[in-house]
């Protein structure tokens, strides 16, 4: 399911690095705690924070007594995790007993995030500015917004639907949305590739993360070395919304990633030459898995533009029982996302209307999206008063299953469109044909069904079809 | 087609799982911790106990922490607390609504900003401003203890901590299930008396996760005289599902004891107080949801002692009234009945020999073995 592995996808990259960059990553404070925040699931955390302190490994067999036997998958999964992120290793103690300890940089570098370094810059240098000319936290939603846009919109080329074009993009997204197969360019013309449709679909803090991976892996093509930008990123997630902070500390490359976060709305400066900067909102929540919901960025992003941002709850979305669909938006970008799936009917100032159909569905999922990200889209931005509908109706809920706040007959009806479409399914493979005799096609065709290749077969035609050509040639040779 | 089955439809609802307040409840009770200078020292335990609130925060972007120390004449907040300057209950009340709206960890650390020099440690700035908060706090509690405060009590204000802790939890809920659309503490629990257990799925994937620590250093009979409103508290946690963990350093509380095996909390009584932060990282850190997949220390052997109504004396065994079920450690003058005024039949009691007429055994847990009996005042013969 693609929507299930795109959140794990920042995850899956760094699982294919060396054990040496996970070496060079855990020397910094910072980036112990966000991948410690980030990356593990909760009983791996357990895991750690108990054996952090610990003086001595602590034998497999105690942390296996620890676990209640009907854990054990979690208590593997946890586990595999903590090894795959060269966290947690495996050492041998006296007698041949079994040992977990965390791993020396990460344990250190963790111990230091929970009480304090002396020396590090690593949690970044505060720097002091008059309260008169520092950014409000206000301004710099509207910006981390009105850039964050500007890129979405970029993508789905939403500018005929009236799209302010104010946010100018610099060379160097373009070309960074380009690598990562998310947009192509034809005939001078921007199109959105398949990959494109699941990213705009997804939350933001996906996202963010989906750009960020991008750009890190590009890194290395323009010169800077991954691991310095992957520290610089981590350290960014673990600084303080509204608090400028000082430049003089960095590198030049992370100069240089600086000021190309800044034009995805991701850190603010006033100008590249500023002595200080401020992290945005999409920088702050790096490390927040609570995506979408308590986050005012994709509030203001989704709602009205210009509404406040500190708005509680920022869904807009009414899907009833009968598809229709309502949206309390005026964004063209939202608009243009909601139109690629639904038929629209009515557009008020801010509300639109339309019907999700089979029709509109169909269409969507020929140009590649799938049924899962619809629902997730609209599932993200659903308007509280569905959750709180759902949450009144699910306490008559007696069979116990997490209650879904889309109304169930359309998810259903959704995947069921989709379905519908996958009743042909291509099987690459090799038919054989042209037979003399029955005998001579019966024997081989009996043969491929024994091996388990055999797809289809006729009788009438003496062909059949198999997925693997290999051991019915050599049959048929040595039958000759 | 096997694909759409009734299984799979709720996968995209399972969102985030939700974050977590831990509350700490401190006892700073001045006597007891002076007894345990040698082994522990406050501060020493203080730094520990930082230690593991920034674990705790650690462990989610969008977990809280509270810390209320539970004093010997008062209990006052640690954290959050947006203007450290006033001690008076009213304000401080005040103070708290202020701080709670918002998010925390973002907005009371105006006045803590300006400490954050060239020469200060680089640390986690939510860290910081939690450790920077609460050792101010608590140093301000600490000089505004008098001498005589020390000399007049020697408990701890227990009962009030829980109740301010127990405000707080409710608060953020209710915050946070409006911020997310979700229903309120008070609507999932509203079902009817529970017994503590989970009862379904839905409630703990849907709400703030809360939970309570105490750390407790006093002893026993010094809180008897808190025995109704500690027990209240601990009813209500058990009917709102949040569980109470006893971190013990010294002593032995009752109350405790039936405050987490009441509410399915970890209770551990620490043979060995200076390894507190090992302690508290391993049995006390893992939230509810990975508590599921642990085997958690518990106790068996839980004292179920309570206190009378009359005297607030701990007693093993007593008199109940057979109509409210309050405690007496002898029988109510007249035979009537201190907190219902109900009259009751005291039957052949006094005459000797002596009776154990609506005696039993003083079990918390009134359907009980031992409960089930009738509470008539039928005589039965003594041993």
């Amino acid at each position: 399911m693609a929507m299930a592995a795109a959140p794990s996808r920042p995850f899956d990259y760094l699982e294919s690095l060396p054990g040496t960059t996970f070496y060079k990553l855990y020397q910094q404070p910072s980036t112990a705690l966000a991948i410690f925040r980030r990356m593990l699931p909760d009983l791996a955390k357990c895991f750690v924070m108990a054996l952090l302190y610990l003086k001595d490994p602590l034998p497999a067999a105690d942390l296996e007594v620890w676990v209640k036997a009907e854990s054990l998958k979690e208590r593997d999964n946890a586990l595999s995790i903590l090894g795959r992120l060269h966290i947690l290793s495996n050492t041998v103690i006296a007698d041949n007993v079994r040992a977990y300890k965390v791993t020396d940089p990460f344990a250190s570098s963790l111990r230091q995030a929970l009480t304090g370094a002396e020396k590090t810059q690593s949690f970044g240098v505060l720097s002091h500015i008059s309260d008169d000319v520092a950014i409000s936290i206000t301004e710099l939603d509207e910006y981390a917004r009105r850039q964050w846009e500007g890129v979405l919109g970029y993508m789905v080329g939403s500018s005929g639907l009236g799209i302010q074009r104010d946010v100018n993009l610099s060379k160097g997204v373009k070309q960074l949305l380009q690598a990562g197969h998310l947009v192509e360019i034809r005939d001078r013309r921007v199109e959105i590739t398949q990959d494109g449709f699941a990213f705009v679909l997804q939350d933001v803090s996906t996202q963010v993360w989906h750009i960020l991976m991008l750009y890190v892996e590009s890194a290395d093509a323009i010169g800077m070395s991954s691991v310095e930008v992957l520290s610089f990123v981590f350290l960014l997630s673990s600084l303080e919304l509204g608090k400028s902070y000082d430049k003089k500390h960095l590198t030049s490359n992370q100069l240089r990633t600086l000021t190309d976060l800044a034009d995805f709305g991701i850190v603010y400066q006033n100008s590249p030459d500023a002595n200080h900067f401020y992290p945005t909102r999409l920088a702050t929540t790096l490390t927040s898995d609570s995506s979408a919901l308590s986050n005012p960025i994709s509030g203001s992003l989704s709602g009205p533009t210009g509404t406040g941002s500190n708005k509680a709850g920022t869904g807009f979305i009414i899907v009833e029982t009968n598809y229709r669909l309502y949206a309390y938006t005026s964004s063209p970008l939202q608009i243009s996302l909601i139109a690629l799936f639904t038929t629209l009917k009515y557009r008020f100032p801010n509300l639109i209307t339309g019907k999700i159909t089979r029709q509109s569905v169909r269409r969507a999922i020929e140009m590649g999206i799938t049924a899962d990200q619809i629902i997730s889209y609209l599932a993200t931005h659903a308007h509280p008063q569905m959750r709180k509908h759902n949450v009144s109706r699910s306490t008559s809920n007696q069979a116990g299953i997490p209650p879904s706040v889309l109304p169930p007959t359309v998810t259903d009806q959704i995947r069921l469109w989709q379905l519908e479409r996958d009743r042909v399914k291509a099987t690459p493979g090799f038919l054989f044909k042209d037979f003399v005799s029955l005998a001579e096609y019966e024997a081989p065709c009996r043969y491929a069904e024994e091996i388990g290749v055999l797809v289809w077969k006729s009788d009438r035609k003496r062909m059949f079809f198999v997925t693997r050509h290999e051991q019915v040639a050599a049959f048929l040779r040595s039958r000759k | 087609m096997n694909a759409v089955d009734a299984t799979e439809h709720y996968e995209t609802s399972a969102r985030d799982p939700a974050p977590a307040l831990l509350t700490v409840i401190l006892d700073t009770n001045p006597h007891a911790w002076a007894l345990l200078e040698d082994s522990l020292p406050l501060s020493k335990a203080i730094a520990n106990i930082l230690v593991f609130l920034n674990a705790h925060l650690a462990c989610n972007y969008a977990n809280e922490v509270a810390v209320v120390a539970s004093h010997s004449q008062k209990a006052a907040w640690l954290y959050p607390r947006e203007n450290p300057a006033t001690t008076t209950t009213t304000s401080r009340d005040a103070d708290g609504d202020i701080s709670m709206n918002g998010s925390s960890t973002n907005n009371n650390n105006n006045n803590t900003a300006t400490t954050d020099g060239p020469g200060q440690v680089n640390k986690y700035r939510p860290f910081r401003i939690v450790e920077e908060q609460v050792t101010h706090n608590l140093r301000e509690l600490m000089a505004s203890t008098t001498g005589a405060d020390v000399k007049a009590a020697n408990s701890t204000m227990m009962a009030g901590a829980l109740t301010l802790a127990l405000s707080h939890i409710n608060r953020r809920s209710i915050a946070w299930a409006e911020a997310h659309g979700g229903e309120t503490a008070a609507e999932t629990s509203g079902g009817g008396p529970s017994s503590g257990g989970r009862s379904s799925g839905t409630d703990t994937a849907e709400r703030l996760q809360s939970r309570i620590l105490i750390i407790s250093v006093s002893g026993a009979s010094d809180s008897a005289h808190q025995y109704i409103p500690i027990m209240n508290g601990i009813f209500a946690c058990q009917r709102l599902h949040i569980p109470i963990d006893v971190c013990k350093l010294s002593g032995d509380a009752v109350f405790l004891q039936q405050a987490s095996d009441a509410t399915k909390g970890v209770y551990m009584s620490l043979t060995e107080p200076r390894g507190l932060l090992q302690y508290l990282m391993m049995a006390f850190l893992p939230d509810q949801r990975s508590r599921r997949h642990l085997v958690l220390p518990t106790r068996v052997d839980v004292d179920f002692r309570a206190a009378c109504f009359c005297h607030r004396r701990v007693v093993d065994v007593g008199f109940v009234c057979s109509i409210c079920l309050s405690i007496f450690c002898e029988p109510p003058e007249n035979g009537t009945c201190l907190t219902c005024g109900t009259n009751l039949e005291m039957g052949d009691y006094g005459a000797k020999p002596a009776v154990v007429a609506r005696k039993r055994k003083k079990k918390k847990r009134v359907n009980g073995p031992s409960g089930t009996a009738t509470p008539t005042p039928t005589p039965t013969p003594g041993p």
